[in-house]
């Protein structure tokens, strides 16, 4: 049963090696700040809980996450599809957006306000966080490399 | 060795939009036939997978070759009940035992099903139930575990990590998964037994479509990406249409996105210049577009079979997945067809690699294609159908086949 159904051959592609070049490339670019543009972060709102599992692009997935949670209540063009009654429905429309943005207006912003401190929140915990991580996992490289010289002493000098 | 068979399903449809596990089971069912298996198919008379309405009559028909008995979907469930644990479920919330036992006897049940099983159980060797999360399946798995075989197109959802369907799958006298990243997450959710397991899916049938013909019926004078099925965020489809526009706006690439299926589509308006909704459209048109198209795209995370992939790759087309399906990313990875993406940056590179390099993408389809013809061809499937079978017999079918295979050597 642990036996592959089936393997390409020698000379197939290997689709694996290829996504795993796509993947290093990605990560590179991410540590070279060269992603991600709003646009791209934008993309992400509906992958965003899938993207936290990637330790390698949490600073992708905070990115991804400041442009998810600001919602956007500002005004947009009105269309309207149906060619029937278009201007009736098109005049309709855009009362029903009047009359929901001078209820709603208030409510929204503040709710963008809290949402934009609470992502700010998270990213200061994870810098935090990030930062002591560094810290201790130089301080463990440095305490090996004294420990790995007195072993080498004590080996040269029984 | 013959054996007598039920196929236990929710709905039957004779044609139409039925799910995949309906359509993998009623096909499952037309193999056993044909090998000479006694079949019938219990299900219920509902044909609407929203309501569950009894729309059907009642009784015995023969249709489509195979004798179906429908029996009458319980009419007074607590559908209260059903969806507030429902929700909770969906959410991820921890739910107690009683309320899981409540959600499904609360599910789509048949007390006349159940009724015939207990009357008739004698008359079957084996019951072959599936989709595992409805309560038909349930109800008849945990009444007769030693003679169910679960087809349970099982996928990584929080109702997967029911207790009730842990105890089902534990308890059930085999299971026949779809692939093997379908067996790895059953034992790895409820320490499914693994002798217990055997991986057959069904038969993709070869076809020619013409890879023009669907661009000229509607005009299309541009590479498209295509993406047939439900159309809903389970299923990945919003995800999908961000990512396209995305595509669009930030490559300047002059792309389409043309979907087929059923199903709302949640698009930004920018893209709707780029988007190309055909609404459910028949076989032949579906496999056209994707005979055409630049790549076909599933962003599911939901599949246990993925039967629209390998129909792409017999039209002749490379893929892109969700890494997050894990049984795409299985054929993918067994067979060089396809390529799969965790976020957008990774879509962007592996679309662009596709338009790019055309002799790439057309060697990866073939792979695709070869890997399709050669794992789920009918024959494939009808080896690995009839081992899993025999593997699951009843004691005393088995002792049958003995002594014909004794029988069969000693003869003259």
């Amino acid at each position: 049963m642990s036996q592959p159904l089936f393997e390409i051959g020698a000379d197939g592609i290997d689709a694996e090696a290829i996504v795993r070049e796509i993947r290093e490339t990605v990560e590179q670019k991410v540590r070279d700040g060269l992603l991600p543009d709003p646009a791209a972060a934008r993309a992400e709102r509906h992958n965003l809980a899938y993207l936290r599992d990637q330790d390698s692009l949490m600073e992708y997935y905070m990115a991804c996450l400041r442009e998810a949670v600001y919602v956007d209540i500002n005004d947009f063009e009105i269309r309207e599809r149906r060619r029937f009654g278009s201007g009736a429905l098109k005049a309709l429309k855009t009362t029903i957006w009047k009359l929901l943005k001078f209820y709603t207006y208030r409510l929204w912003s503040q709710q963008n306000q809290a949402n934009g401190l609470l992502v700010a929140a998270v990213d200061g915990v994870d810098q935090k966080l990030s930062r002591k991580v560094a810290e201790q996992e130089a301080r463990i490289q440095a305490l090996e490399e004294k420990l790995a010289a007195i072993e080498s002493a004590a080996g040269s000098n029984p | 060795m013959k054996l007598r068979l039920a196929f236990v399903t929710p709905r039957f449809l004779e044609t139409g939009a039925a799910g995949g596990a309906e359509t993998l089971l009623k096909h499952l069912a037309h193999r056993a036939a044909a090998a000479g298996h006694t079949v019938e198919i219990l299900t219920t008379c509902a044909r609407d997978h929203f309501t569950w309405q009894n729309t059907e009559p009642p009784g015995t028909r023969l249709l489509d070759d195979l004798t179906v008995r429908f029996f009458p979907v319980n009419e007074d469930r607590d559908l209260e009940t059903f969806i507030r644990i429902q929700t909770s479920i969906s959410q991820g919330s921890p739910v107690p035992r009683e309320e899981e036992e409540a959600w499904i006897r609360n599910s789509v049940n048949s007390r006349d099903l159940m009724q015939h099983l207990r009357a008739s159980i004698d008359d079957y060797d084996l019951l072959l139930a599936g989709p595992y999360l409805f309560g038909v399946t349930w109800s008849v798995a945990t009444a007769h575990p030693d003679k169910t075989l679960l087809v349970p197109c099982l996928h990584d959802e929080p109702f997967a990590y029911l207790e009730i369907f842990h105890d089902m799958l534990r308890q059930a006298r085999g299971c026949l998964f779809n692939a093997r990243a379908e067996q790895t997450l059953a034992e790895a959710l409820c320490a499914f037994p693994p002798e217990r397991g055997r991986i057959v899916g069904m038969s993709i049938d070869t076809f020619n479509a013409d890879p023009n013909a669907f661009a000229r019926r509607h005009n299309i004078q541009r590479p498209y990406l295509l993406y047939s099925g439900r159309r809903e965020s389970m299923k990945g489809t919003p995800m999908l249409t961000d990512y396209v526009d995305t595509f669009c706006r930030r490559t300047g690439r002059d792309l389409m996105l043309v979907m087929t299926g059923s199903g709302p589509i949640e698009a930004p308006d920018s893209l709707l210049p780029h988007l190309l909704d055909v609404g459910f459209v028949s076989e032949t048109e579906k496999h056209e577009a994707m005979a055409g198209a630049l790549a076909f795209c599933h962003p599911s995370r939901n599949e246990s079979f993925g039967i629209v992939l390998l129909e792409a790759w017999l039209a002749g087309r490379p893929a892109l997945v969700s890494s997050g399906g894990a049984v795409l990313v299985e054929h993918c990875r067994a067979c060089g067809g396809g390529l799969w993406f965790s976020n957008y940056p990774e879509f962007e590179a592996e679309l662009l690699l596709l338009m790019d390099q055309p002799d790439l993408a057309a060697t990866m389809a073939q792979q695709g294609k070869a890997y399709v013809q050669s794992v789920y061809s009918q024959r494939a499937i009808d080896r690995r159908f009839a081992d899993a079978l025999a593997a699951f017999a009843p004691a005393h079918q088995a002792a049958a086949r003995a002594a014909l295979v004794e029988q069969k050597e000693t003869a003259p």
